[in-house]
């Protein structure tokens, strides 16, 4: 068996494990402010976990992806501190609020510029707008096969084995190399990264390629951004509480029994 | 423009209630199009669900029928669904935010051409351009997008539980067998075998009686459970929930957790007990239809979310409500 | 003839008998150097350097064995009898052969009283005997374990002697000695054995005893009697590593970890980094090698006694044969040893508590141990509890383990007029650090309320950093994550020096224990409020109202107050100064304190790690037990854990649980203070 090319397309967001009091919406600007740190999209983590497991299985290289308009390489080393190979960033103006096909378009651009590739994996959606659409859309690009929702993945001779979530339980499926899969939080967190590891890579010179429109010869009119029409903060979701009250527990319970009633 | 077509999906040989739901919210922009609802039944053997679909007065039900659309095999559904939308031309593809629509909505928006926008709150049309505006919440709920996309056809999925389920209508529609050109070479995935497990699904619940930190020990979910054995008897299915502590405790598995990192859940009433309500719980089960907490806390949050409250011990107030209940 | 000993009485060839002490000598160095190899090889490079103190500690802690003895007469006396029996012995047979071949001193009153020194020896060593196996096998005492090694090598030593005595009976009988009845236990045993039985069954005896007894040296390394050398080495790096390697310096020596160039990755250039395996020093390594499994760590760990999964001595015994099979060229010398299977959960249950170190004869920090493991998972990565990952996680993004953004540390200031050292820059007595659970949870922010309105009644100034204030990164450095504590370390000296903070007092003896112990670069005085409280009251700047209401109160001790710091005494004196405050002990209190399972970073484990009972309850079950009415402690995390144990059982109504500082604003004599 040869050992497979692994792409891993990682998402930098802001932290949406954010203490709620950190997360306020600012409906002129259109724009979600967090106050916190950005990290990498959960399920993205879980998707390089998965990476890294088959990588300790049977071997292979790791390249992480990431696009924005300003992708953080403080951030995203973390993916190489916790075992990724290499790390490409996908840099540009025109990468902003990008539509997922956009998004999926120039995804496949840079893949198609990396070359040779033997499994893309994704998160199953991102930690910001939960659409869970690039993945399968990269994989229409690319003409290959797409698995959803995996909790598990390994490699077989030229075929990868997906464990993937079903409404009744789990499906066991198979696609032939090359293929996309996109990874569920069941695959399991992605190990911890110790600082120390950490502080040691950031005072190491690595080269991070950043490619952009130029690099990749795109045509920023074929992006399209999200046509977002307004913002607006969560609706509120306080109601007006009946407290039944009552002397005894006894007679709460029987006003409590009308209520039951009537909800029939 | 071409009819608000809806993907039918099954659920133990019946409508599953969010096509139903579906049902419901396309006639609403139909009326504003001035244009039909139309249905698609997807399989290998449609004739039982169509005749379903047909009994709630739609323009026309379309039967998908292969037999590579066997079961759900997402290359199968997604190439024959793009044959049909070529076929028939809808303005606007409704799809539920189920296991199948989040599967098939984006591979089958890029194929047609479009963007679709999943999981959405809300749906009404741009009295300017006819475009579908769709609401839907981002950054786990902490902030609501309101987005429009170009193409036709206009592709979403709807979030469980945002419509009313529609009900049969006095006229039958008319039904519509379709053979897709499919063939094997389609299937690029090989489903190998399917494994079932046992898991409690809290969103196919009318009543979830939940237990959080407040419950003292794990028996005491046994007065959870008597209580809702006794309210089965006439409200429907009534299955036991619990909070993060309470999986964290061991006492209960995950597939029980409501919340964030558990299921979201929308049943017709929820039942909070000795639960306090942290926002991460608070996500999951927000959009009850009714919402009643029994806590010891009057300042719990749970009260400010609730309908109905009682402050009181679970421990008195439940054996009494069991007994009340079933006079 | 006077009073003299043959040697080699009826015994030939003598030669034989040195070829095989040689043997048993030779085996005894090699198993030792085996022993000195391991210990090299696992532990950090370092010197040991010669210290007086160090030596005069060691040799006071091997002879007087008050180690042994503390806490454990029994066990105590145990031990010395058999420690000096042994040493009599030895001595007495070294003396011996100093008589044979150097000089011939025994002669006489010298003979007879060396004869008697090795009756006296061998009874003492023969009684301690006797009890050891006593209290494993008959007592069975609940902490002794019983494996086959524990039995052998008592009843090997009591063969020894056994047959020692037998010997010296059998020698008598036949050669019939006047002075016979000074070696009073040979001389009774030589009255029931017949003379002529006795010469021809001597030889035999003779060297039966004799192989026993060198046997007995050459298993010395191989068994866990290895303790005899092993404990007093460890005595000493014990003593001569005043400054032990702490968190901060190992964590340096991994940030500038080697990289090994022939791994450059060619893609990016990137090259595989080498971090350091391990993070022991020698002083470890001796204490887990001198470790011969007494089981009082087991006795007294909050953990073990709350039916968890975990026992210090166990884990002790499992890294012991983990560094035997990974650097010992011959892997595990020792005999009676076997692979144990340790569950990757166990390193995350203990609380760091100290209370095993409190009891080891050996010093033996066992927390510590678990706390360099927890380095290695850490590193590795891959062993970390889903929590505890996102619990630092935390740590790193928002300065706090809560889920709880830094801005909410200012929260509780609302209202109350403090001084903010970022904004107001005034001179100030102290900066009073009030830390991340004291700040942020709502039930302890009380600690920092009634700190500070005891601070302003007392006419104290000061002032806090708010928004500003850095977490100490002591959590990170308790689960083993060093190289996050030494980032929240550095921030937190830039701060301080910054706003030019001289002197810090905290709420959590945790923030505490780190600025004392584990910040050695820092220019800034560090107390916890105990110690402000108790000089306050000292200077009389604290006035308490007189309270005709008598109120019994016990206190639970923080152990990172009281173990790691030895600050029992303040707040108790706090507590008693108060009029109308009855102080009543708990059973565990003071050093033995038990833990209320919040240290060592299980405060944000969950519960999944959770036994039987919780240690908090088990804590709050003894407090109760003591009739008091309040349970007062002087840590935010102890409060919390007490609080919600008295909740669990439903003890609210009898017994609360209330900080240190909400004890004696309640009792200020302030206008309208009617708190209690």
């Amino acid at each position: 068996m040869k050992e497979p090319k692994i792409i891993v397309c990682a998402k930098q967001i802001p932290d949406p494990e954010a203490p709620f009091s950190n997360v306020s919406v600012n409906v002129e600007k259109k724009e979600v402010v967090v106050d916190a740190p950005d990290v990498i999209s959960p399920y993205d983590e879980n998707a390089l976990e998965a990476a890294i497991r088959i990588k300790e299985e049977v071997g292979g290289k790791i390249t992480v992806l990431s696009m924005g308009r300003k992708v953080s390489d403080t951030v995203l080393r973390k993916t190489v501190a916790a075992g990724a190979d290499a790390l490409i960033l996908l840099e540009d103006a025109a990468f902003e609020r990008l539509d997922s096909r956009s998004i999926a378009f120039v995804l496949s651009s840079a893949i198609k510029k990396i070359g040779e590739y033997d499994l893309i994996l994704t998160g199953r959606q991102a930690g910001d707008w939960d659409s869970g659409q690039v993945g399968l859309i990269l994989a229409e690009l690319l003409g290959i096969p797409s698995i959803s929702l995996a909790r598990s993945i390994k490699i077989k001779d030229d075929s990868v084995v997906v464990e993937k979530l079903v409404p009744v339980g789990y499906e066991v499926v198979e696609a032939e190399l090359p293929a996309l899969v996109t990874v569920s939080n069941e695959v399991g967190e992605l190990r911890y990264v110790a600082r120390t590891k950490m502080m040691a890579l950031l005072r190491r010179p690595i080269s991070i390629p950043k490619w952009g429109t130029k690099q990749l010869e795109l045509s920023v009119e074929a992006l399209n951004p999200v046509q977002l029409m307004e913002l607006c903060p969560p609706p509120d979701m306080r109601r007006e509480c009946v407290f039944i009250e009552g002397a005894s527990s006894d007679e709460k319970a029987g006003k409590l029994a009308a209520v039951f009633k009537e909800l029939r | 423009m071409g009819d608000i077509l809806i993907l039918v999906e099954s659920k133990g040989g019946g409508l599953e209630k969010m096509t139903l739901e579906l049902i419901r919210g396309a006639e609403g922009l139909a009326k504003e199009l001035s244009t039909g609802v139309s249905a698609v039944v997807v399989g290998a053997d449609t004739a039982p669900l169509a005749e379903s679909a047909a009994a709630y007065g739609l323009n026309k039900v379309y039967r998908l029928e292969h037999t590579l659309l066997q079961g759900f095999q997402p290359d199968a559904w997604v190439g024959a669904l793009e044959w049909l939308c070529k076929e028939v031309s809808p303005g606007i593809f409704l799809i539920s935010h189920s296991f199948v629509g989040r599967e098939v909505a984006p591979r089958l928006a890029y194929r047609l051409n479009t963007e679709a926008t999943t999981d959405c709150i809300g749906l009404r049309i741009d009295p300017a351009d006819k475009g579908l505006i769709r609401t839907k919440p981002i950054y786990g709920g902490n902030a609501v997008a309101i987005v429009k996309t170009e193409g036709i056809p206009q592709i979403v999925t709807v979030r469980k539980g945002i419509f009313e389920p529609a009900e049969p209508a006095a006229t039958r529609s008319e039904v519509v067998s379709m053979a897709p050109p499919l063939d094997e070479s389609l299937l690029r995935v090989k489903s190998l075998k399917t494994v079932e497990q046992e898991v409690v699904e809290l969103d196919k619940a009318n009543v979830v009686i939940a237990g959080g930190r407040g419950i003292a020990e794990k028996e005491d979910f046994e007065v959870l459970t008597d209580f809702a054995k006794a309210l089965s008897k006439t409200h429907g299915r009534v299955l036991i929930g619990c909070s993060r502590p309470v999986v964290d405790k061991g006492w209960m598995s995950s597939d029980h957790q409501v919340g964030l990192t558990g299921s979201m859940i929308s049943p017709d009433a929820y039942v909070a007990i000795g639960i306090s309500g942290a926002v991460q719980h608070l996500v999951g089960m927000i959009r009850s239809k009714k919402i009643i907490a029994i806590n010891t806390d009057l300042g719990c949050n749970m009260f400010k979310v609730a309908d109905y409250g009682v402050v009181g011990d679970y421990k008195e107030i439940l054996p009494a409500l069991i007994k009340k209940l079933e006079e | 003839m006077g009073p003299e000993r043959e040697l080699f009485w009826k015994i030939g060839p003598g030669w034989l008998f040195y070829a095989l002490a040689a043997l048993a000598v030779g085996l005894l160095l090699v198993g030792t150097a085996a022993h000195l190899q391991l210990w090299m090889k696992s532990s950090l490079k370092g010197k040991v350097a010669f210290s007086r103190e160090a030596l005069k500690q060691t040799l006071s802690d091997v002879f007087l064995g008050l180690r042994v003895l503390k806490g454990e007469v029994a066990a105590g006396i145990m031990h010395a009898l058999i420690f000096w029996g042994f040493l009599v012995l030895t001595i007495g047979t070294a003396i011996l052969l100093v008589h044979e071949h150097l000089s011939s001193f025994l002669v006489g009153t010298s003979h007879l009283a060396f004869e008697v020194a090795m009756e006296i020896g061998g009874l003492i060593l023969l009684g301690g005997i006797l009890w050891a196996l006593v209290r494993r096998y008959v007592q069975r005492v609940p902490r002794l374990e019983r494996r086959l090694e524990d039995a052998l090598v008592p009843l090997w030593l009591l063969v020894v002697v056994g047959s020692g005595f037998i010997l010296e009976g059998i020698r008598l009988a036949s050669q019939k000695p006047e002075w016979a009845n000074w070696s009073f236990v040979g001389a009774w045993a030589a009255g029931f054995i017949s003379p002529g039985i006795a010469e021809s069954s001597y030889p035999y005896l003779w060297w039966g005893h004799a192989l026993l007894s060198l046997g007995f040296v050459a298993v010395i390394p191989f068994t866990k009697l290895f303790h005899i050398l092993g404990a007093p080495a460890a005595y000493y790096l014990h003593h001569s590593s005043e400054v032990s390697i702490k968190a901060s310096l190992f964590s340096r020596d991994l940030a500038q970890a080697p990289v090994n160039e022939d791994e450059v990755a060619p893609e990016t250039g990137e090259a595989a980094l080498d971090f350091a395996e391990t993070p022991l020093n020698l002083a470890d390594i001796a204490f887990y090698d001198a470790c011969m499994r007494c089981g009082r760590c087991v006795q007294v760990c909050p953990s073990a006694g709350a039916g968890e999964a975990f026992a210090p001595r166990d884990f002790i015994q499992a890294t012991i044969r983990a560094l035997w099979k990974e650097h010992s060229r011959v892997g595990d010398i020792r005999l009676f040893t076997k692979d144990q299977v340790i569950d990757p959960k166990v390193p995350w249950h203990c609380t760091t508590c100290a209370a095993c170190l409190e009891v080891c004869p050996v010093y033996g920090a066992a927390f510590e141990a678990v706390s360099k493991k927890r380095t290695t998972l850490i590193l590795e990565g891959t062993g970390v509890p889903d929590l505890m990952n996102q619990t630092l996680e935390r740590l790193f993004n928002y300065e706090n383990p809560w889920v709880s953004s830094k801005r909410e540390k200012a929260a509780w200031t609302k209202d109350l007029d403090i001084p903010a050292l970022t904004k107001d820059g005034k001179e100030v007595d102290f900066c009073y650090f009030v830390g991340c659970t004291t700040s942020i949870d709502a039930r302890t922010q009380a600690i920092a309320k009634s700190f500070s309105s005891i601070l302003k009644h007392a006419g104290v100034s000061f002032g806090v950093l708010g928004e500003k204030e850095p977490c100490c990164g002591d959590i990170a450095r308790v689960v083993g994550e060093v190289g996050l504590f030494e980032e929240k370390k550095m921030n937190c000296l830039d701060l301080f020096s910054r706003y030019d903070i001289k002197e810090v007092v905290t709420s959590s003896p945790h923030c505490f224990h780190a600025f004392l112990n584990e910040y050695p670069e820092k220019n800034f005085g560090v107390r916890h409020y105990s110690l402000v409280l108790k000089e306050l009251i000292g200077q009389g700047r604290i006035r308490f109202k007189t309270n005709g209401k008598r109120t019994a109160v016990t206190y639970h001790d923080p152990c990172y107050l009281g173990r790691h710091n030895r600050i029992f005494e303040e707040p108790r004196e706090v507590i008693r100064s108060i009029p109308g405050i009855q102080l009543v002990e708990m059973d565990h209190h003071g050093a033995d304190s038990l833990c209320c399972g919040a240290g060592g970073g299980r405060m944000w484990q969950g519960k999944e790690l959770d036994g039987e009972a919780r240690m908090s309850e088990i804590r709050v079950r003894e407090a109760r037990a003591t009739g008091a009415e309040l349970l007062i402690t002087a840590c935010p995390l102890c409060l919390i854990m007490l609080e919600d144990a008295l909740k669990t059982l439903g003890f609210e109504k009898e017994l609360r649980a209330m900080d240190l500082n909400e004890l004696v604003l309640s009792s200020l004599e302030l206008a309208g203070n009617n708190l209690m």
